[in-house]
């Protein structure tokens, strides 16, 4: 068991420790600049550390990467932009928080809670990690696609409106997904022949469109209006308030762990899921859910931080990428001459551990960088809008461009911004638009992998689900989630109540 | 300026996504239209899906988008049956409460900026637009304009250009030959 | 009026820094990667490119710009001047572009810097299959026909290019093929049990062989890996892929048609230079790739040689959008 001592590598060495600060540091603000990823930040960073050692490269990008997960909710928050997909959740109590004067007080609660997320990730992470990876391995496409089912029925929490309007939403991002070439058979769809739609619509220009054109639009309402001004006194959450959140939070880290360790689904669907999962299960939230509950806030930022724990898991432990910013470090570690895969934890146990250490130190690094400067932040708020709304838009057109050096990708944002202000108007939510963009692949690609396994027979399909317990645990979920959004159950609820 | 007069309900504006605005009960200027490009909008995605693999098959790529597309256009037949029994908004016009001149104007310089930016390059394009939305909205004075816009637009340019390597479109502006010129002086130097 | 005055201080500012290879390069190079960020290409790009950047005394900005194949990128680089300011970091697939309907530009289009390494193919298989070589999957196949689920990733993907190999020696295998979006997630499949054969880059799996998590039936060539010396070679259970091997997936770094030849040949000198760097070969040692290292003609040579082969297998099991006659694409030895 001495491989656990490198555990403590990171501490020993005071330039190490250094790299995970300033990766940490410089992770929170790519993460809080929509179109900024913790990915393309990796990605830059692996030509840029060649010639190092590989320790410190590794350092530099965990920090990057726990920082960068963290950073997305900052703009939510504060402009109503998420940074990130992760941090999409955030913005739904997150933003009306800020809009009550309270922003100090939600990126206070978030760090916290981003903070004890990451610490559980972690913690699995060291402690259970085969033992997670052996059940993520067991999901087959059957229960990645009764997952995705499971994530399009937030549409109902999501849409706190017309439930009709939101079904509308998410099924439009669920097309919006399928645009362009089939991945799987290199069929075209809703191309209409047009070139410019052949390789598809990314999602992150349909996401900094909604969200951070549209509200640069809609806010062009009120220029004059003088922006709200914020009380920064209360920022570190009472202990009490941490204590009372205490059970959900565990609840939806382990939500988010799971859903991280899970190759093919990341942050930004366990964020939603444990946004979802704090609605049903929170009794008396401290304000209704969209007007800035603290809920709201504690539930997804603990599983998107947790799902960076999650990721690692199926790379330490089988060379598996979690996500796309672990299957970048893989591709590190084989430049620098590591060889990642099953074999890694057997040889280099040492690494592992390393890894492990340096991600404690980038969540304490986390904590630190995310309770210092708040006020700094809050100042974005309080600019003037004449400012705030150009810069805005500036930054959401080169966000939209920088996911993929396009064009055309500045189009789509531009459009789906113009698209989601009338949205708005007319009372149409915009969350399960880019629910359904997410979503798209993870339903579409594995429905047909499912089917086809079964070569098109549905009754060997239902055979299948009902003959693998973790489907059926699925399946259930499903059932339940869609009866107790029914009307017909929300009366027959009311009418048990009635009586007493 | 009638402006002033008329009373606009921010609450109909929506405070963040997950509370959308729209007025309850009322349909809002433009909603009735609205509602009917989205019906027509959804049935030429279910025509353009069935047209994929048409019923193929199970497991077939139009499988998915074609159950998407008709959902979509169900959900908005449905709205649009609400929308039409519900009666006008009186105390609402479309220039005032849903796109007002300032949105439009903006909206109007987002397309013009969609169009220079590939061939006058990102850094001119973006000042011109920065300078222009800022002046017109702040109603300050042009030292201050100016100040803000390139400020900002060199941060920017720093974070993306430079640490990102984000290469957007140059123009007419040799920003590669600049560049390479600004290390030549530092290697020269080092 | 404006458009014209636009042109002329373009042209002025291009005339300006026109490039010639004495002091090529004069500004940074960008290098357009065809594949996601930690993808084989992505790694292997990003792993050469500062060596060739010391050798040449330039940047070279890389890129990951991904979509249709590959095709986005492709034409994105064809789309540039020819002045070997831009570079294209790609992989096999372009070769095949035009007879799968992907586009109208390939590598002949295209002028190869320098050709990196190629990989090599391998059938592996669940650890629960019930079978443990290749004879036992031809036999299983035989005996439940329309059961052994195998990977793909989407035609004109090496697990469509390995199965067609299959079928134009074995005959026709009643077999169903379930696609992936590339092998990594196939792979995982296969060790979940999602699928129960997959045709795979030697690179992508030889480490979960190593550790036990699946198991190798057969090396995709002529004579059994240096790295894996216990597995059989194919032609070793079937003379009849002889017609057809060697053959595996290649990532090369290209430039356009056009560019002055001292430009191609500072590149080529640069590249050729830098993946004769030790790391660098270790690198590609340990992840299962025979370094290559061929430019000017030989490279020609070789990628005639593979779109040939490629193309006309692919077109004789009927993968094909258009014939690979349609652009003079002739079968191999005529």
């Amino acid at each position: 068991m001495e491989h656990v001592l490198a555990l403590f590598t990171v501490f020993a060495h005071p330039q190490l420790l250094l790299l995970v600060g300033l990766g940490t540091f410089a992770g929170v603000y790519v993460g809080a600049i929509p179109g900024l990823s913790v990915t393309m930040a990796v990605s830059i960073l692996i030509s840029f550390t060649f010639s190092w050692d590989v320790l410190p490269a590794i350092s530099l990008m965990i920090g990057i990467y726990m920082g960068g997960v963290y950073g997305g909710s900052r703009t939510a928050i504060l402009l109503n932009i998420p940074g990130a997909p992760s941090a999409i959740a955030t913005a739904l109590d997150g933003y009306p928080m800020a809009q009550r004067g309270e922003a100090g007080e939600a990126i206070g609660v978030t760090t916290v809670m981003s903070f004890f997320g990451g610490f559980i990730g972690i913690l699995v992470l060291a402690l259970l990690a085969p033992f997670v990876a052996d059940f993520a391995l067991t999901f087959q496409p059957r229960d990645y696609m009764l997952l995705a089912v499971l994530g399009i029925l937030l549409v109902g929490s999501l849409s706190s409106g017309s439930l009709v309007k939101g079904i509308f939403s998410g099924a439009l991002g669920i097309g919006i997904g399928a645009v362009g070439m089939d991945p799987l058979t290199f069929t075209e769809r809703f191309t209409f022949d047009i070139p410019l739609l052949q390789q598809g619509i990314s999602f992150i220009a349909v996401m900094i469109g909604m969200f951070g054109v549209s509200e640069a639009l809609m806010q062009l309402h009120h220029v004059e209006k003088a922006a709200v001004r914020q009380k920064i006194s209360r920022i570190v959450p009472s202990f009490g308030t941490i204590k009372k959140h205490l059970p959900l939070s565990i609840q939806t880290s382990s939500l988010g762990v799971l859903i991280g360790a899970l190759p093919g689904t990341g942050g930004d669907i366990a964020a939603l899921m444990a946004y979802d999962h704090a609605k049903r299960v929170t009794k008396n939230p401290s304000r209704k859910f969209g007007d800035g509950a603290i809920e709201g806030l504690v539930a997804p930022e603990t599983a998107n931080n947790a799902a960076v724990g999650g990721a690692f898991i199926p790379m330490m432990t089988l060379g598996i990428p979690g996500d796309a910013v672990t299957a970048i470090m893989i591709g590190a570690l084989f430049i620098h001459g590591l060889n990642p895969g099953p074999m890694l934890m057997v040889e280099q146990p040492n690494m592992f551990w390393f890894i492990v250490g340096a991600l404690i130190m980038a969540n304490f690094f986390m904590l630190i960088f995310g309770l210092t400067g708040i006020k700094l932040f809050t100042k974005i708020v309080e600019m003037p809008r004449s400012v705030l709304i150009p810069l805005i838009l500036l930054l959401s057109i080169v966000g939209a461009y920088a996911v993929n050096n396009s064009i055309t990708d500045v189009y789509w944002m531009l459009g789906f911004g113009i698209f989601g202000y009338f949205m708005r108007h007319y009372g149409y939510p915009l969350g399960p638009v880019i629910l359904g963009v997410i979503l798209s692949r993870l339903l579409d690609d594995n429905w047909r992998r499912a089917i086809i396994s079964e070569r098109e027979d549905l009754g060997r399909f239902f055979y299948g689900i009902v003959t693998s317990p973790l489907s059926l645990v699925l399946l259930v979920a499903v059932i339940l989630i869609f009866v107790s959004q029914t009307p017909l159950w929300t009366m027959f609820r009311k009418k048990d109540t009635q009586p007493k | 300026m009638t402006e002033s007069e008329h009373h606009h309900d921010s609450s109909r504006d929506g405070s963040s996504d997950a509370t959308p605005g729209g007025a309850a009960g009322k349909r809002r200027p433009g909603e009735l239209v609205f509602t009917i490009i989205l019906v027509i909008f959804s049935a030429v995605l279910l025509w353009n899906a069935y047209g994929i693999a048409g019923f193929e098959a199970l497991s077939s790529p139009g499988a998915i988008p074609m159950g998407t597309a008709a959902v979509m256009l169900i959900s908005a037949a449905m709205v649009l049956n609400q929308t039409l029994r519900k009666p006008r908004a009186e105390d609402e016009t479309m220039l005032q409460d849903i796109v007002p001149p300032l949105v439009i104007v903006l909206a109007l310089f987002l397309v013009a900026y969609g169009v220079l930016l590939e061939p006058l390059g990102f850094l001119p394009t973006s000042l011109l637009f920065l300078l222009a939305s800022i002046k017109i909205l702040s109603k300050r004075s042009w030292g201050f304009t100016i100040t803000v816009s390139v400020g900002s637009l060199l941060g920017i340019y720093l974070v993306f250009r430079i640490v990102f390597t984000v290469l957007m479109p140059t123009g007419i502006i040799p920003e590669a030959e600049i560049l390479q010129a600004i290390r030549n002086l530092f290697a020269g130097g080092a | 009026m404006k458009r014209f005055i636009i042109g002329a201080v373009s042209a002025l500012a291009v005339s300006a820094t026109a490039a010639f290879a004495a002091d090529y390069p004069s500004k940074e190079i960008q290098g357009i990667i065809q594949w996601g960020a930690g993808g084989s290409t992505d790694t292997v790009m990003r792993a050469v490119t500062p060596h060739a950047e010391d050798v040449l005394g330039g940047t070279v900005v890389m890129q990951n710009m991904t979509g249709g194949v590959g095709a986005i990128a492709l034409n994105k680089v064809a789309g540039m001047k020819a002045d070997g300011y831009t570079l294209l970091m790609g992989a096999e697939n372009p070769l095949i572009y035009k007879i799968m309907g992907l586009g109208k530009k390939d590598y002949s289009d295209f002028v190869p810097v320098d050709i990196l390494a190629r990989g090599t193919a391998i059938l592996v298989a669940n650890n629960n299959a019930p079978f443990d070589d290749y004879a036992g999957m031809l036999q299983y196949i035989k005996d439940h026909p329309g059961e052994l689920r195998i990977g793909s990733t989407g035609p004109g993907g090496l697990p469509s290019v390995v199965t067609a190999m299959m079928e134009a020696v074995e005959g026709d295998l009643d077999v169903i093929s379930v696609p992936y979006d590339g092998d990594g997630p196939a792979l995982t499949a296969l060790q979940g049990g999602a699928i129960d054969v997959m045709p795979a880059v030697l690179g992508a799996s030889i480490e979960a062989i190593k550790a036990g998590n699946m198991k190798p039936l057969a090396v995709m060539d002529t004579e059994k890996n240096e790295f894996l010396p216990d597995v059989p070679a194919i032609t070793s259970f079937n003379e009849g892929y002889n017609t057809y091997l060697p053959w595996g997936p290649f990532f090369g770094v290209f430039v356009k048609k056009g560019t002055p030849d001292d430009v191609v040949a500072k590149l080529s000198a640069a590249y050729k230079e830098a993946a004769n760097q030790d790391d660098f070969k270790t690198l590609m040692h340990n992840r299962g790739f025979t370094l290559m290292n061929i430019s000017g003609q030989e490279a020609e040579d070789f990628l005639t040689k593979w779109q040939q082969g490629t193309s006309w297998l692919l077109q004789d099991a009927g993968l094909t959008k258009s014939s690979p006659e349609e652009f003079g694409i002739k079968r191999p030895g005529e």
